[in-house]
């Protein structure tokens, strides 16, 4: 039975559906200018933060047990809806340039964020699903808004047909997890697993989990993703692989820590070397800046592996420093993509997204030159960034949990990808700029600017006081 | 003894050898006699007429979208009323707030123009003079 108290606790839920359900109003009925819809949803997305921020020490289960707040959910929470505030601020701009600035994209991307949180408070897995269908939908939707544009539409295609597919998976599992055990409610389900490890359960429960790592593109997994980011507008894929992947993240971690699979870290383990090696390896040959930032959400997918892989307190710490600083590195660096990107003059395709196009970028518009270097260094784990702190407590816990083969490969595998950053920061700085618009200086939006400018400083601080995170969230190192 | 899941399984044997012998005793008994007729498209009986991709207006599109919004309303307005009683202002509240979240989907297609149609303007054949001169 639902309490109305418990509705308090709700508020920032209550506030993402409820403004995505009045900027769709917004939206259609002030045609005219974008402006209002655009303000609306960024203070919505601002103030549903400060409410998460304020009560970020509840602990209690409500709603006939559907939904737990807690420490852990709160933060992975905030770290999705500072993603989405960052990609909020950079969308209007971008969105303008490529002549899509819809009012619905502001309403469809609330409903996105809706599902985020109600997946990361879900304590049923009922609600873990329809959070993340509801994710989900807004994300094929997302894919495919440049709607005249084949590579779009094939990429939201795509997406759609093998996430369907694999949510065929996610609710088969679950279906056998129910009947291994005859709960839904997760926190049932965890209680009686020590008693019931029968095949079916855990059958289930691969099943469940090859529906998450379809999301967060864990090795066998992860085909989708290059295309997908590489169709979709570069915000949307910016915030799809940092919110969507901390949406993931944030449900599957606590119940798989929970669980404590200890027999089966060798597998994970496995897992986690076939991420990182696919997507480190892969990201060496690429020559368009939105597929290489692709497959380093892959490899990064990986280093998120090695630390569930730990299975402990300390590498879900590492887990959500780590998301932190990829929500600013990945973010920027796709904004900074998403401001010199352009469209060619039939309007059919992408320009500026190839590194032959970004020779010469430090001559045309040094800030943009030099806040990219700095996202691509944080991304390569580069000491004086955030980048480095997230691998290091990751790397850190899995050396904690005796898995130092898994932390040597991951590290030798960081070493590898500083090849193809590094690249990409050669051809701004070292190489004269080309063709008909070489000289002049790239145009941004004041916006776009205050977006690039929030992930640069978000990049910084957390790079030079990474105490910040854990003084904040003090509950994380008990 | 057999587990609950055991039961699914000898009804999934079951339902699929059902389907199986109805499938195959078919083609082994049953006599064939090709005509002309038999291996025509089926349309009511009647001879086919032009192509079968037509195109049609988009609009019946929004409308069957617009119904779903509707129905989904319906199938949970039942359930909903029979415990009315039991549940009370809560029920009531709730259930103000489902319709609300419809309502504003309905307010949508609204103002967009999804629900205005078309009038049809027939060209109507109109006679420029009233007497046809003979024009050899």
């Amino acid at each position: 039975m639902i309490n109305f108290n418990d509705l308090k606790e709700i508020i920032p839920l209550i506030i993402i559906a409820a403004s995505a359900l009045i900027s769709l109003l917004i939206a259609v009925y002030s045609k005219k200018s974008g402006m209002p819809v655009y303000v609306f949803s960024l203070l919505a997305v601002l103030a549903a933060l400060i409410f998460t921020g304020l009560n970020v020490t509840k602990d209690v289960i409500i709603i006939s047990e559907m939904l737990r707040i807690n420490p852990y959910s709160n933060a992975f929470c905030m770290i999705a809806l500072l993603s989405v505030f960052i990609t909020f601020m950079a969308s209007k701009d971008y969105l303008e340039k490529l002549g899509i600035n819809f009012g619905e994209y502001y309403s469809i991307l609330l409903f996105a964020l809706f599902g985020m949180m109600t997946m990361i408070y879900a304590n049923d897995m009922l609600t873990v699903f329809i959070g993340l269908e509801t994710m989900s939908i807004c994300f094929y939707v997302l894919t495919g808004l440049l709607r005249k544009r084949m590579k779009s539409n094939e990429s939201a295609m795509k997406y759609f047909l093998l996430g369907a597919f694999m949510t065929g998976f996610l609710l088969y599992g679950m279906s056998l997890i129910y009947g291994a055990t005859g709960y839904t409610n997760i926190t049932k389900i965890l209680a009686t697993y020590t008693a019931i490890r029968t095949p079916m359960f855990l059958i289930g429960l691969a099943l469940f989990m090859i529906g998450f790592f379809f999301k967060i593109g864990i090795f066998p997994f992860q085909m989708w993703i290059p295309d997908v980011y590489e169709g979709a507008p570069t915000v949307v894929s910016g915030m799809m692989s940092t919110a969507g992947k901390v949406a993931a993240v944030g449900t599957l971690i606590p119940v798989l820590i929970t669980l404590n699979l200890v027999e089966y870290k060798m597998l994970f383990s496995i897992l986690a070397t076939l991420t990182m090696l696919y997507g480190n390896i892969v990201a060496l040959s690429q020559s368009n800046l939105k597929r290489l930032l692709a497959y380093s959400s892959i490899a990064s997918a990986g280093y998120i592996m090695v630390g569930i892989t730990s299975m402990s307190d300390l590498s879900i710490k590492g887990i959500a420093f780590y998301l932190l600083a990829y929500v600013f590195m990945q973010l920027g660096a796709f904004i900074v993509v998403s401001v010199f990107e352009n469209s060619t003059p039939d309007g059919k395709d992408f320009r500026n997204v190839t590194f032959d196009e970004y020779k010469g970028l430090a001559k045309r518009s040094p800030v943009l030159a030099i806040a990219l270097t700095v996202f691509l260094l944080s991304l390569a784990g580069i000491p004086p960034f955030a980048g480095f702190w997230g691998k290091y407590y990751i790397f850190y816990a899995a050396i904690k949990s005796d898995l130092i083969w898994l932390s040597v490969i991951a590290i030798l595998l960081s070493v590898i990808s500083v090849y193809y950053y590094l690249k990409v920061i050669v051809y701004m700085w070292f190489k004269e700029p080309e063709g008909e618009t070489s000289g002049e200086a790239v145009p941004v939006k004041a916006l776009s600017y205050a977006a690039i400018m929030v992930s640069l400083a978000g990049t910084l601080l957390f790079g030079l006081y990474p105490d910040l995170f854990f003084t904040f969230f003090k509950f994380l190192i008990k | 003894m057999l587990s609950d899941f055991g039961q699914v399984l000898i009804f999934m044997i079951i339902s699929i050898g059902f389907v199986a012998i109805a499938v195959i005793s078919g083609k082994i008994v049953g006599p064939r006699f090709a005509s002309k007729g038999k291996d025509s498209t089926y349309e009511c009986g009647e001879d086919t007429v032009g192509d079968t991709w037509v195109r049609f207006n988009f609009r019946y599109y929004v409308v069957a979208l617009i119904f779903i919004i509707f129905d989904v309303e319906i199938v949970f307005l039942f359930p909903w009323a029979v415990v009315f009683k039991e549940m009370g202002l809560l029920a009531f509240i709730e259930m103000t707030i489902f319709l609300f979240i419809l309502i504003v989907g309905f307010i949508y297609a609204y103002a967009k123009g999804d629900l205005y149609w078309d009038k049809p303007q027939p060209i109507v054949p109109k006679l420029d003079r009233q007497i046809f001169k003979s024009e050899i």
